[in-house]
């Protein structure tokens, strides 16, 4: 209420002297709560002459909208709108404002399915960007986590101690934080990053550090026996890690780091708050420029579609990983 | 002295202690090119331990390793003992064979990927080559029809003899053969022998740890009684296991195990 009546005091610095009076009193009625007498006031005000100004028409139509809106007269506040479309069809407000009121006149499946369509090009948009970050973060982390899973168990102190406080860094605090840290306070330090490569960064530092405790337990889970074998031929500690060791955590390490990545899928929306427009931060706009949550509901179906999409590629690969197991 | 009289491996009182245990306690041997040496003993004695101790796998506390001549392993700075260069250790490693009681095969390699490591990634030999090195180990142990496929599909015996191969393929001078039996089931230990046998046959050296006095008997030049670290007795099997045996402890073993 409170805003239709700054909108109300508004209009008349842009109408003509003449209606200046009508919106006055319409604002004073609406003030009073006699939204019926506001509404005939603003029905006064007669479309404009050629060449004449505007602004009043369009504004006494739209504030007569609203108030046939708030008082459930769907119908009559689309032909409100529809008298300012008549005049300026490209009008986003009252398009827009039809189009949420079309919403309430609808059969509902054919309302969701029209909002689907209307709402599915910006968030295909978004879930794109959410794909890329998160392919991105999974080819950026498994390298990071083994390099922390190596240094966490080596034998050389100051790099356990460092991979050590990393994981400690990473793990302890939120990753909205850590984003936050890396897009907003690097530029203090002089350091200005593009928000997708902060986010990139940030995603990618967060999941490193946790796979570096997935990949060290795996390392640590496989037979000492390998490690000893491997050496008894002759083969240095790195020969053995890179020929022997790890590729035998393959198979247990997806199972957690398939997890690691379904999360990763839904942390992505983290990063609308570094003004990246993924899928998250599409599917806000959408919701709060028409008020509708069939575009909150899509973007949850477009993340099962990424979650089960993922979850299937990771289970193809746990197979394929562990296939000289089978007997 | 030239270097055909000196002995291949020459172990100059080896001390290893874990913690307070003294595993292996100041022991000195011995071993010429040829010679087929066998160490028994109950668990516990510090065979495996010495056996690990030559090639390294674990790290002792005293005494020196000397390998054609030259002393290995380990290295003097600031007045402390430290294990040489890794790529020291591995190269003196790349010439020692080893076979462990559980096989260690490297279970996402196939039969051939196992026995071609060595000489690939280790000497640096080109994919063809190794594979023909590898090809002619399996060969050797008769496992050439199994060459493509994964170990969990092979039984214990075939798999000790698959692990022998990829020793066999780094053309080692010594072999180290740690309860190479142990783990398998009874009718499965005659083909393991069978190969070690072949080998022997071949002039390969070798230290064998075993349980199997008969094999012991059969195939050693010198038999080693080995107990809390020490060696307790030593000789040719049948100065060892005659039934004029004087030692009590060796009789009492013996007597339990045949």
């Amino acid at each position: 209420m409170a805003l239709l009546f700054l909108w109300a005091l508004s209009g008349p610095c842009l109408a003509a002297i003449d209606y200046d009076g009508l919106f006055r009193q319409s604002s004073d009625l609406m003030a009073q709560g006699d939204l019926g007498g506001a509404l005939d006031l603003l029905g006064k005000v007669p479309p404009p002459a050629a060449g004449e100004e505007a602004g009043a028409f369009v504004s006494s139509r739209m504030q007569a909208a609203r108030i046939l809106a708030a008082q459930k007269e769907p119908d009559k506040a689309v032909a409100a709108c529809r008298e300012v479309l008549k005049l300026f069809p490209d009008n986003s407000e009252a398009r827009n404002f039809v189009a949420a009121l079309e919403q309430q006149l609808k059969p509902g499946w054919h309302t969701v399915l029209s909002d689907t369509l209307r709402f599915l090009p910006s968030l295909a948009k978004g879930a794109l960007m959410t794909l890329l970050l998160v392919l991105c973060t999974m080819l950026v982390s498994p390298l990071g986590g083994l390099l922390i899973a190596l240094g966490r168990i080596s034998t050389v102190r100051p790099v356990s101690g460092f991979c050590w406080f990393i994981i400690w860094f990473f793990r302890g605090t939120p990753l909205l934080l850590q984003l936050f840290f890396i897009y907003y306070g690097l530029p203090s330090l002089g350091i200005t990053l593009a928000p997708f490569t902060a986010a990139v960064i940030g995603l990618g530092l967060n999941y490193s550090a946790y796979l570096g405790e997935i990949i060290r337990g795996a390392i640590q889970s496989i037979d000492h026996g390998q490690m000893e074998a491997a050496k008894a031929i002759g083969m240095t500690y790195g020969q053995a890690m890179r020929r022997v060791i790890v590729p035998q955590t393959y198979k247990r390490l997806m199972p957690p780091v398939g997890n690691e990545f379904i999360a990763l899928i839904k942390d992505t929306a983290l990063v609308s708050t570094i003004a990246m427009v993924e899928l998250m931060r599409a599917a806000d706009q959408l919701f709060n420029t028409y008020f509708n949550i069939t575009a909150l509901a899509l973007a949850a179906v477009i993340y099962l579609v990424l979650t089960t999409i993922f979850t299937f590629i990771f289970e193809k690969i746990e197979y394929r990983a562990g296939i000289y197991e089978q007997r | 002295m030239n270097s055909a009289d000196q002995p291949l491996l020459k172990l100059k009182n080896i001390t290893k202690r874990f913690k307070s245990l003294t595993a292996v306690n100041g022991v000195n041997l011995e071993v010429s090119a040829g010679e087929k040496l066998v160490i028994i003993g109950p668990s516990g004695s510090g065979k495996s331990t010495l056996l690990r101790a030559i090639n390294l796998l674990e790290e002792i506390e005293e005494g020196a390793i000397i390998f054609e001549g030259r002393e290995v392993g380990y290295v003097m700075s600031k007045g402390k003992r430290h294990l040489d260069h890794p790529r020291a250790i591995s190269a003196l490693r790349a010439e020692i064979g080893m076979v462990f009681q559980h096989f260690h095969l490297f279970p996402h390699m196939t039969v051939l990927g196992n026995v071609m490591e060595g000489p690939l990634t280790v000497q640096g030999k080109s994919a063809d080559e190794a594979r023909s090195i590898a090809t002619d180990m399996l060969v050797k142990v008769g496992l050439s029809d199994k060459r493509d496929v994964f170990p969990a599909t092979l039984s214990g015996g075939q798999k000790q003899r698959v692990a022998i191969a990829r020793a066999l393929a780094m053309r080692p001078k010594l072999m180290l053969f740690d309860e190479p039996t142990s783990a398998l089931d009874p009718e499965l230990v005659g083909e393991v022998f069978d190969t070690i046998h072949t080998l022997a046959d071949e002039g390969m050296t070798m230290i064998i740890v075993t349980h199997h006095m008969g094999f012991a008997r059969e195939l050693a030049d010198r038999v080693i009684f080995m107990e809390s670290g020490n060696f307790l007795a030593q000789g040719t099997p049948e100065e060892l296991f005659s039934a004029g045996q004087d030692n009590e402890r060796i009789r009492g073993f013996l007597n339990r195990l045949l």
